[in-house]
């Protein structure tokens, strides 16, 4: 294939290269430059991390084919502080904490680099606009946006450089001050490499053939001809496992590539190293598995019943884990209940999108070590079970974590380091995989979807004396860490209140669907939603404020949880006491009919609507119009 | 994944045109490649394999941006940024800044283009319900024996089905052309699932002008996107409404017809009740735009659609 000559001047240097014809303007900055402060966390042009200036415009790099950038003045996230010292906006990112993961701030200081330059007295709303590109996962865009504003604020001096200052706390006085994050000048200026950005001599690309089936029993896995395609160094599957194939956080049943059958659609079944990832993808692609599909299970109620078809061999029954809980005499007490509120609720299936695709690099050392770098959120529990699995000594197994772009739990399970680490020791080289943004939305762990029945039995004066709860929640193909889940679900949710009679049941199944995992709040979320739900329908029945029903039933300091914990102090009174004084709470209970003679609607401190009208509509009108004259 | 085995970047129509017959039937033709990247992915067409890829974006004839005499001459490589940043432009497609700014985001803009936008023929294409309002035409190019030849055809014309036009095999298109419309209000309504990055899943481009009297509706244009297989002027509700003096009951009852013209295989219902109620904002906001009094549009008209 005939090569594309790239000439260009890259951060004030002339380049010139030789790319494949097909490269985008990203691969030519990642892999011929190494510059790899632009990251790719989408590779569809969705997410921003990969915003780069071509003769002074911001464009999305995975969407530029490099040839169209041949002869152009590029400018990356690295170009913004070549002079050693970070630019005025990259300090107040780092004033302001707007970096946490860091794996889109790149993107995010190239954006507001753009939007500063486009318009130095550029307005809040317009931040927002012209930021509405990039997409940030930790922040919720607050500390964010006072970086740009904070920087246009001292670019045109309307606050003193001093503001990017870390502010002065008194010796010792942490809780409360504003301390600048030690990791926010590497992540601002793109220096921090991300397992994905990290290279080795020698290293092999790997790429993972998934399965199409969500049930199927594996027949023949041929890889003959794609060990023999030019390029490829090894091809591993789980007949390459020496040890005790299983990993899990609770119970170890998931291997590293799928064993005599396919249990989800994207379970990996073989990975490929080879000399780059296209050469690795398209031996992937030869390699010949004959499957025999079994019946396919989709649903968790499904999961329970009889004759329901069989996930694992070990759980009959399809339950990964059942969590009771019982306490007090529950149907006395509703007897005895004025009312009875009952319904049944239902949560979905969640991804975490953490900007950074799942990614690992793995040797072999030269102690014999197997080193896995990744951003594993558990890599103790990983080492564990890696050398169980590789039947090595402790010792001869090592975890590095590197720094991880988002997690939210989701990378909190071994899904891929098992195939890296067999890789690395079947080819002596070092190996590399990145997931595209495709391959993590199908492969990796969800949040839980949940059913549940929910009965709760109040008297009149808005005591809860009983509550019935009993969630059936979609675990997936593996168990991961469905009985922790299930764990906190069952101990928080009934929520903050004292309830003398109590039952609560929450069931993890398996079924053929993709695994669901840890994700923030890690079972909580969805009890909570059903358990508030509950009380606000209650709170209206019995016409009291929703405030106030809560404070009826909230526990104090001193309560004793369901599960026997005695709490020393509780916080919820005076949570309740600033939510209702922030959200300008008018008293009273709910009553959809109020309507639009809420006082408490749009009132100081509310958000307005999504609008794009910064530049165009009816404020910017006016303006837009003299401007055109 | 998109490979090819070369990337061409013609200078002139002649080279372009040389390398689409050097190549004929291996070949695609790119100008923004903002589409074609992503949809070369897993879950799209997944890894697509392109011959030779040529590149359209640099010819002169194609990134022609003239007003002149009322008319205007749009290079079918426009990048949809400069719609908001282009004064001539704004002034003469005052629809266009309204729609480019909730089109994808700053960055996309600056690359995708016009033309590609009315090529892939999306049935919810943002720029084609305000090109068809302006009764735009395209100007498409062949060469044939040695010449080229030009032929230009309406936009209704042009967009056949999804993602299906009527530019030949050999034909490149040019141009959009169509009259400027700088004396009519204006209106833009797109819903989709987020503010940036989203495509319609209903738009409306709405352009009003009113009488001299500001007394009526001298003239309506209704066009929308995302409830058929193509982007369609609403002519029905524009005859309903073209000479008169807009009242509740005439705007509702025009409204109406929009709902019946839903074609959409997904949610129908949910779009019959979006697209009446864009008509009925875009309208009022249009007409407020061009200039409406409180007699024309009534501030009680305005607070219950606009």
């Amino acid at each position: 294939m005939p090569e594309l000559k790239f000439e260009a001047t890259v951060n004030g240097r002339k380049v010139a290269k030789s790319v494949k014809p097909f490269s985008r303007l990203l691969d030519f900055l990642r892999d011929d430059l190494n510059l790899t402060g632009t990251k790719e966390g989408c590779g569809a042009g969705e997410c921003g991390t990969c915003s780069v200036f071509v003769n002074g415009t911001l464009v999305k790099s995975c969407l530029v084919p490099a040839a169209k950038a041949r002869g152009t003045t590029i400018e990356t996230v690295e170009g913004l502080a070549r002079s050693g010292e970070l630019s005025v906006l990259q300090k107040s990112f780092h004033k302001t904490g707007a970096s946490q993961c860091g794996y889109c701030i790149p993107g995010m200081v190239m954006a507001a680099t753009a939007a500063i330059r486009a318009n130095p007295l550029v307005s809040n709303d317009e931040i927002k606009e012209r930021l509405g590109g990039n997409i940030c996962r930790c922040t919720g865009y607050s500390k964010i946006f006072e970086a740009v504003e904070l920087a246009r604020d001292v670019m045109n001096g309307a606050r003193p450089a001093t503001a990017l200052l870390e502010d002065e706390v008194d010796e010792g006085q942490f809780i409360g001050a504003n301390v600048r994050r030690l990791d926010a000048p590497s992540k601002v200026s793109g220096k921090l490499k991300y397992a994905g950005d990290m290279l080795m001599p020698d290293m092999l690309h790997v790429a993972v053939l998934r399965s199409p089936h969500a049930h199927a029993r594996i027949v023949s896995i041929d890889t003959s001809a794609a060990e023999s395609f030019p390029g490829v160094e090894g091809i591993v599957t789980s007949a390459d496992v020496p040890g005790v194939d299983g990993f899990g956080v609770f119970v170890q049943d998931q291997p590293i590539m799928a064993r005599g059958k396919v249990r989800y659609v994207g379970e990996a079944v073989a990975a490929v190293a080879a000399d780059d990832e296209l050469t690795a993808k398209r031996a992937a692609a030869l390699i010949k598995i004959v499957y025999e599909p079994l019946p396919g299970l989709f649903d968790a109620d499904e999961a329970l019943k009889p004759g329901a078809p069989v996930i694992h061999d070990y759980a009959p029954n399809n339950v990964t884990k059942h969590i009771p809980i019982r306490k007090g005499d529950v149907e006395k007490a509703f007897s005895e209940c004025d009312l009875i509120v009952e319904n049944d609720y239902e949560t979905q299936q969640v991804e975490h999108a953490y900007l950074e695709p799942e990614a690992g690099l793995a040797y072999v050392d030269h102690d014999g070590v197997v080193t896995v770098i990744s951003p594993s959120q558990n890599i103790t529990h990983h080492r564990h079970m890696l050398a169980r699995i590789l039947a090595k000594p402790i010792n001869k197994v090592r975890f590095i974590m590197s720094p991880v772009g988002g997690g939210f739990g989701g990378k909190e399970d071994m899904i891929y380091q098992g195939m890296l680490a067999l890789l690395a020791m079947k080819t002596g080289k070092p190996v590399r995989l990145v997931f595209t943004r495709e391959e993590s939305i199908a492969s990796t762990a969800k949040r839980h979807p949940a059913r549940i029945h929910y009965r709760s039995g109040f008297l009149k004066d808005g005591r809860l004396r009983a509550v019935s709860l009993r969630m059936v929640s979609d675990g997936g193909a593996y168990g991961l860490s469905t009985e922790g889940v299930m764990r906190k679900a069952a101990i928080l949710g009934a929520g903050p209140y004292d309830i003398p009679n109590l039952q609560v049941d929450t069931i993890g199944v398996y079924t053929n669907n993709t695994p669901s995992g840890a994700f923030r709040s890690f079972g909580a979320l969805q009890t909570q939603f059903a358990t508030e739900t509950q009380m606000d329908i209650a709170a209206e029945q019995l016409k009291l404020d929703p405030f106030e029903i809560r404070r009826i039933n909230i526990m104090r300091n001193g309560a004793v949880t369901h599960t026997k914990q005695k709490l020393g102090s509780v916080s919820i009174a005076r949570v309740l006491d600033a939510l209702e004084a922030v959200s300008a709470w008018e008293k009273g209970a709910p009553a959809p009919q109020r309507g639009e003679t809420r006082g408490d609607l749009g009132s100081e401190g509310a958000r307005r609507a999504c609008a794009l009208d910064a530049r165009f509509g009816e404020r910017a009108e006016a303006k837009l119009k003299t401007e055109v004259a | 994944m998109l490979t090819c085995d070369s990337y061409l970047s013609p200078a002139t129509l002649e080279e372009a045109f040389e390398a689409m017959a050097a190549n004929a039937g291996r070949y695609r033709l790119v100008a923004g490649a903002t589409d074609i990247l992503p949809w070369a992915r897993e879950g799209r067409a997944g890894d697509v394999h392109i011959p030779v890829l040529i590149d359209v974006a640099g010819i002169p004839e194609l990134n022609r941006r003239e007003v002149e005499n009322g008319k205007v001459r749009l290079g079918a490589a426009t990048p949809f940024q400069r719609f908001i940043d282009n004064k001539a432009l704004m002034a003469a497609l005052p629809v266009m800044p309204f729609v480019a700014v909730w089109f994808a985001d700053d960055q996309i803009r600056e690359s995708a283009t016009i033309g590609g936008n009315l090529v892939n023929a999306s049935p919810a294409a943002d720029g084609t319900p305000p090109l068809l309002a302006h009764d735009a035409e395209v100007l498409l190019a062949a060469r044939r024996n040695g010449t080229i030849h030009h032929r230009k055809l309406a936009l209704s014309k042009f967009v056949e089905g999804p993602g299906r036009t009527a530019l030949g095999e050999d034909e490149i298109l040019l141009e959009v052309q169509c009259a400027a419309l700088p004396k009519h209000g204006v209106a833009f309504e797109k819903v989709g699932q987020r503010r940036s990055l989203v495509i319609s899943t209903v738009c409306v481009a709405a352009l009003v002008e009113l009488d001299d009297t500001n007394r009526k509706l001298a003239d309506v244009r209704l066009a929308v996107a995302g409830i058929g297989p193509v982007p369609r002027r609403m002519d029905k509700i524009e005859a309903a409404l073209k000479g008169q003096m807009p009242s509740a009951r005439l705007l509702e009852d025009a409204a109406a017809i929009a709902g019946d013209l839903v074609a959409s295989r997904t949610r129908q219902e949910y779009r019959r009740e979006v697209v009446r109620g864009f008509v009925l904002r875009a309208l009022v906001n249009a007409a407020r735009r061009a200039g409406a009094n409180d007699q024309l549009i009534t501030p009680e008209l305005e607070a219950r659609y606009a």
